[in-house]
């Protein structure tokens, strides 16, 4: 990350807009989970995120989570939970309508992907979108989560309920909870 | 989720996850996107990012000192302990160490995974699963604040590179960032910053010396001096790029910094006239010492007054002054000025008494 402080915005911007143009070129699936990584983790450094905002990086972030290759749904959530670190990236994500696809990574079967999500709709939460990302689906589903042997997932799920959650919130998806029957045990819990 | 070990009932809760495992480099990288080191196909978020750090591959030689010692160079250790009961290939132990800082423990590994430690290589990874709420908590509000802090700098740095850079146009910058900075209650804080400045600073900030103060600066007594500093144009990319390095800053130094800008907004229109465009960075030992030469013994100097322009009182004898464009420097010259001041002083006997034994004879015109 150190390294890349010699290259000025316009070359960090044409290399950027180079490794997105081979993402859309390519035929080979390994070529685009590096691509894809690469892009993910430049997503996590301040500095890229300007030139990743006007590539319209986060469209193509949010449209690897529909697809079928897990690797995708992983890299392009890492990647969405690298740029909504920052305020006009999280507003362009929730622009796109990125809050649901984002909640249906939840359910993944993979660690990665379910933190990641986690931590999105965190950065995604505002006033004007509290109410979808904290529906009762996603309450009930962060309970289950806070309940697991998964320290991660376990504390994340915690701070998400404490931090972004009312506690009237948290009591309602408790009682549906309750009222499904489900215990601790039955949850299926994302494996890898 | 977890790739768990043969038998988990001997480990117990010690689980293998899955980020701990070494993945394999990607070969296939074209040129233009291959690294200086292959890499494994992985992404980093704030997640996986711990001031924790998993060690395994240590040789089982005794060698916990040197390890220790070796982490110990890129940040605070916290704490740190053998962990017996994690899997490790023979003869290796694993350890884990708690960093005070999460960019220590980033630092500490990207220098020591895949390097070779007495015979053995190590793997370091981070270890997040021992964190606890209020820790991943407290790493997601840091990260947060990081990032739009740093975006910021980035944004004000791309209007730099736009505008040409003179001291007006980089003010004008600043103060227009700084709107963003500053929230409601800002003028509240400049007041508690006030009283604070008055009294003790509360971060220890960098120094930016204004150069052309020249001894305007320094006789100043110690409270202005600091009050001087935080008001001076503070460059905001250092404390960006500060941050980089240091932890992130906590509410109260933020408050402070963004008081500062906003404070030498209204201060550079105010008062500072005379500012020259050159600005130093300046150490804070070279303060403390300049501080401290300038306290021992210097009671020709301190009497020398303050303000350069107005000197009220007997001068003394004085030599022409440069000012030699630096704060360090004048400070030395003005000692060397004064000790040639003394010793001119007790030479001025000598000669005198030399020469009345052998005088010459006058000529008489």
């Amino acid at each position: 990350m150190a390294g890349k402080s010699r290259f000025s915005a316009s070359d960090r911007f044409e290399y950027l807009q180079g490794l997105v143009t081979e993402f859309q070129d390519t035929d080979s699936e390994d070529s685009k989970e590096q691509v894809l990584a690469n892009l993910a983790n430049f997503a996590y450094d301040p500095s890229n995120m300007e030139a990743l905002r006007l590539l319209q990086v986060t469209e193509l972030f949010l449209d690897m989570l529909t697809e079928e290759n897990e690797n995708f749904v992983e890299f392009g959530i890492g990647g969405l939970c690298n740029l909504s670190m920052e305020r006009e990236s999280r507003d362009q994500i929730l622009q796109s309508g990125g809050v649901p696809l984002v909640i249906s990574c939840l359910s993944s079967n993979r660690d990665e992907t379910v933190l990641s999500a986690i931590t999105t709709l965190m950065n995604l939460t505002t006033a004007a979108s509290r109410a979808e990302t904290t529906d009762s689906a996603v309450v009930q589903c962060m309970l289950r989560f806070s309940l697991t042997q998964n320290p991660r997932l376990r504390n994340l799920a915690s701070v998400f309920l404490q931090d972004y959650c009312t506690q009237q919130q948290v009591d309602k998806a408790q009682e549906e909870m309750q009222g499904q029957s489900q215990s601790a045990l039955g949850i299926p819990l994302p494996k890898d | 989720m977890d790739s768990s070990v043969a038998n988990p009932s001997v480990w117990g809760t010690q689980k293998v996850y899955k980020h701990h495992e070494q993945q394999n480099v990607a070969q296939t990288r074209p040129k233009y996107r291959e690294g200086r080191r292959l890499k494994a196909v992985k992404v980093y978020t704030i997640n996986l990012e711990s001031r924790f750090l998993l060690v395994q591959g240590v040789p089982a030689i005794g060698v916990m000192t040197e390890l220790v010692q070796l982490f110990a160079l890129y940040g605070v250790i916290e704490e740190y302990r053998a962990l017996d009961e994690y899997p490790a290939e023979q003869f290796t132990e694993v350890y884990l160490f708690q960093f005070q800082k999460l960019t220590s423990a980033r630092v500490a590994k990207r220098h020591t995974d895949e390097k070779s430690f007495f015979g053995g290589q190590l793997h370091v990874c981070y270890a997040p699963e021992y964190e606890t709420v209020e820790e991943t908590r407290q790493k997601l509000q840091d990260r947060r604040r990081y990032v739009n802090r740093a975006s910021q700098n980035t944004a004000k740095q791309h209007d730099r590179q736009l505008e040409e850079s003179t001291e007006s146009s980089s003010t004008d910058t600043q103060t227009a960032a700084t709107p963003e900075i500053q929230k409601g209650s800002e003028k509240a804080r400049i007041e508690n910053v006030d009283s604070d400045d008055m009294g003790f600073p509360v971060l220890p900030l960098p120094s930016v010396e204004n150069v052309s103060y020249g001894l305007h600066g320094f006789a100043q007594p110690l409270q202005l001096q600091w009050t001087t500093d935080i008001r001076l144009p503070t460059t905001e990319d250092k404390m960006g790029s500060l941050h980089n390095a240091t932890p992130p800053v906590t509410e109260t130094s933020k408050q402070c910094t963004s008081s500062a800008s906003y404070k030498k907004e209204r201060d550079l229109s105010e008062r500072r006239k005379n500012l020259s465009p050159f600005l130093r960075f300046m150490p804070r030992t070279t303060h403390l010492e300049s501080r401290k030469r300038k306290l021992e013994g210097q009671a020709l100097f301190l009497n020398e007054t303050a303000e350069t322009e107005t000197l009220i009182g007997p001068k003394l004898p004085e030599l022409p002054k440069v000012d030699m464009e630096d704060h360090s420097l004048n400070v030395t010259a003005n000692l060397i000025r004064q000790t040639m001041c003394k010793v001119t002083a007790v030479a001025e006997v000598k000669p005198v008494q030399g020469k009345t034994p052998t005088a010459k004879p006058r000529r008489r015109i």
